[in-house]
């Protein structure tokens, strides 16, 4: 398994808000894609409605999924690749380690994929003895670093180019250099070699074809296809949701799924694979391995609650455009899966209460939803999960908040139930609220228990007369004419 | 042959949708076209597509290759096409040094154009690729990565993204295609097509008419190699091609 830590996601989000690379980098990506995803919806010729199409579509897949991955395998079997099912993340590193120690593998390259993130493939290889080198360029940039990917689609967004600039300089030994097209030069050079001298490639999986038994691998680098073309041995790992039943599927999620990536209209590469390579293929693969993964998806797919969260395309266009991702960046989010889809995805994954800070960090702005190829209703879900950590769920073995919080939240609806009630404590907290607010009418710093509050925002002070009595006493003075 | 785990993991699966009911008419529902009226219309108008609705789509094709910062050259004929590739490889160094070697599909309409001829005034040695079961394949490997141009061919176009599309044929290596530094790529103005859909629809027509399906592999291709990764700078030429030519031969 990947690292959880979930846990720090408060330190880490006012580690990544403190960090003004972070934040210049993170205005640029948003600025860059969030609105170029909207544009490109705007002129699709089949109007922004194609967006619930590709949603039926991908909800076909899911609900006929047991059918899609055993028609799936069958094609790949019959092709003479191997397909192995896997139930958690330690079945599929271990079937990688085995297939990888049979064919007496020394290097892998990979194609960036976070399903092999998610089931912490690559130190378990390491700890095999074998090189392993993540060639998608962010990645690999990350890779050098000791780090880990702070976005789905690009992992280095994090690092200004005079920090790659001084990593290059360091690991490849080139002199240094800022420049973006002589980084990625030397990178290009150093990563040939490696894809020349690999023996195994690694990649994930965006979308297989179950009609006609392919998985597909998009890339606008190119390293996936030297990855799946370039070794003798492919294994290619794929969470179980990531099928689409008919070809014909494609044509609309590719599309959507290149705009929600990063607005463009269509991937640069885009490449079906069914298999090892056939008797008359002169390159490609000699071995080909697919692994399914479900790792808990099961799970997410049993309750209709979160059903549609397997809709999911790991675009990243919900990180793109959501304004709690765009301050604190994706590091703080604990685990692959970052922004709005992680904070559903990851507690699901990892557990509601280890990772409840996701999901209550969220703002349920609903921009996410708007900015979804399979438009899924990420706010929804949020506040499906917020639910169970109020009041527990046995299902998801979600323990309940604490006796003195939900005594907090019974009294609050009483209250608020209550006109009069409600009124005398505005009152009551409009007086308190003057005496404790500064000279800018803020409240900086509120007492005791609710000092949680004031820790990380100003609250404006209640005003002095709620919006109701201010009303009566307008209707009081003969007329409905406001200032 | 059953496998213990592919049967316990898709039962899992089957029970966590509720065990719906899987006979055969759901089966083919779940593989069903949901619009089959809507791929006849699709397929009856790419058949009968009058010659000045395919002069429009040349006409879209460049302008969807434009930003994508492809080459596109129409021509009127393969001896032109020949010419125009001879003037690529006379004005483009080898980005790995050394000498200037050329890789090309085995392909009817690549072999047509002569290339071994053709770029032999030149002095650059063309490696053609060969089907054959008993071919060295470490050989085609090595000569394609020497080679710093690679020519292929596409079985379409898509006009709207500028996107190549090819099955694998027998004696067409893909990294002819990705490895070499520049990608030429050759086709008919009968190839283009419109769009994705028109794409995908005639992928399965022919699946269904000839009953053949995808091959072990088939590539999509927009554009050249490229990267955003750092601070989402575009740069051309992360590990495929740095720049892609697309022929275009009329008539
Ligand atoms: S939730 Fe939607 S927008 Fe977010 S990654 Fe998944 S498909 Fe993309």
């Amino acid at each position: 398994m990947a690292e959880i830590a979930c846990e720090r996601y408060k330190d880490m989000a006012a580690t990544g808000i403190a960090d003004p690379v972070l934040q210049r980098a993170l205005i640029n990506l948003q600025h860059r894609f969030g609105r170029g995803t909207a544009e490109a919806y705007r002129n699709l010729p089949e109007g922004p409605e194609l967006r619930f199409q590709a949603k039926a579509i991908r909800q076909h897949a899911i609900d006929h999924l047991d059918l899609l991955l055993e028609r799936l395998a069958d094609k790949i079997e019959a092709r003479g690749g191997h397909v192995f099912f896997a139930e958690d993340a330690e079945a599929a590193v271990t079937y990688c380690q085995k297939v990888a120690d049979r064919r007496g593998v020394k290097r892998i390259v990979k194609g960036k994929s976070m399903v092999t993130e998610e089931i912490g493939l690559n130190p378990a290889l390491m700890a095999d003895g074998i090189e392993v080198t993540e060639t998608d360029l962010g990645e690999y940039i990350v890779q050098l670093a000791g780090d880990h990917p702070s976005h789905i689609i690009a992992p280095a967004i994090h690092k200004t180019r005079k920090e790659i600039g001084r990593l290059f300089a360091d690991k490849l030994g080139i002199p240094y250099t800022e420049d973006p097209p002589t980084l990625t030069r030397a990178a290009r050079k150093a990563l040939r070699e490696k894809f020349m001298a690999a023996d195994m490639g690694i990649t994930g999986c965006n979308l297989a074809c179950a009609q006609t038994g392919h998985i597909t691998t998009l890339s606008n680098e190119g390293n996936i296809r030297m990855a799946a073309t370039l070794p003798k041995t492919h294994i290619a790992v794929m969470g179980m949701e990531r099928v689409a039943a008919r070809l014909s599927d494609h044509a609309i999620l590719f599309r959507l799924l290149a705009m929600g990536a990063a607005a463009q209209q269509m991937a640069g590469y885009v490449s079906y694979i069914g298999g090892p390579a056939g008797p008359d293929s002169l390159d490609g693969p000699e071995e080909f391995h697919l692994v399914i993964l479900d790792n808990g998806r099961s799970r997410i797919l049993a309750d209709p609650e979160f059903r549609e969260m397997l809709q999911c395309i790991r675009c990243a266009a919900c990180l793109n455009v959501c304004p709690v991702y765009g301050e604190i960046g994706g590091h703080a989010y604990g685990y692959p899966y970052s922004g709005p889809v992680g904070a559903v995805v990851t507690p699901l994954l990892v557990g509601v209460n280890r990772a409840k800070d996701l999901c209550q960090g969220e703002t349920l702005c609903g921009a996410c939803r708007d900015a979804c190829p399979v438009a899924i209703d990420i706010p929804r879900m949020l506040l499906a999960l917020r639910a169970k950590l109020a009041v527990g769920d046995d299902r998801w073995n979600v323990a309940p908040a604490g006796p003195a919080e939900r005594a907090v939240y019974r009294i609050w609806s009483r209250l608020i139930g209550n006109r009069r009630a409600y009124d005398l404590c505005l009152r009551a907290a409009g007086a308190g609220g003057r005496l404790l607010a500064g000279k800018d009418g803020m409240l900086g710093r509120l007492p005791g228990p609710l000092s949680g509050w004031t820790r990380s925002r100003n609250l404006p002070s209640p005003a002095a007369k709620s919006f109701m009595q201010r009303w009566k006493e307008m209707e009081g003075e003969g007329g409905s004419n406001h200032d | 042959m059953t496998d213990p785990r592919r049967t316990s993991f898709l039962k899992r699966v089957r029970s966590a949708l509720g065990n719906p009911l899987r006979d055969e008419s759901a089966i083919s529902a779940a593989f069903a076209d949901p619009r089959p009226a809507a791929t006849a219309a699709l397929a009856k108008r790419m058949r009968e597509r009058p010659p000045e609705e395919r002069a429009a789509l040349l006409v879209r094709l460049s302008e969807a290759a434009e930003p994508l910062n492809i080459q596109l050259v129409q021509v009127p004929d393969e001896t032109a096409a020949v010419e125009a590739i001879a003037r690529i490889v006379a004005n483009s160094l080898p980005e790995w040094g050394g000498e200037k070697r050329a890789a090309a599909w085995d392909h009817p309409l690549i072999s047509a154009l002569n290339l071994q001829d053709a770029l032999a005034d030149l002095g650059v040695p063309v490696f053609v690729t060969r089907p054959a079961p008993d071919v060295d394949r470490g050989r085609v490997r090595r000569a394609v990565a020497d080679a710093f141009v690679g020519v292929t061919s596409a079985e379409w176009c898509v006009a709207a993204t500028a996107t190549l599309a090819a099955r694998n044929p027998p004696g067409a290596p893909r990294s002819v295609s990705l490895v070499p530094s520049i990608h030429v790529a050759v086709i008919r103005a009968e190839q283009v097509v419109a769009d994705f859909q028109e794409l995908y629809a005639l992928l399965n027509a022919e699946m269904d008419e000839e009953g053949r399906g995808l091959t072990d592999a088939m590539t999509f291709i927009t554009g050249p190699s490229k990267t955003a990764d750092i601070e989402a700078t575009l740069v051309h030429g992360a590990h495929g091609p740095r720049e892609l030519h697309l022929i275009v031969i009329h008539g």
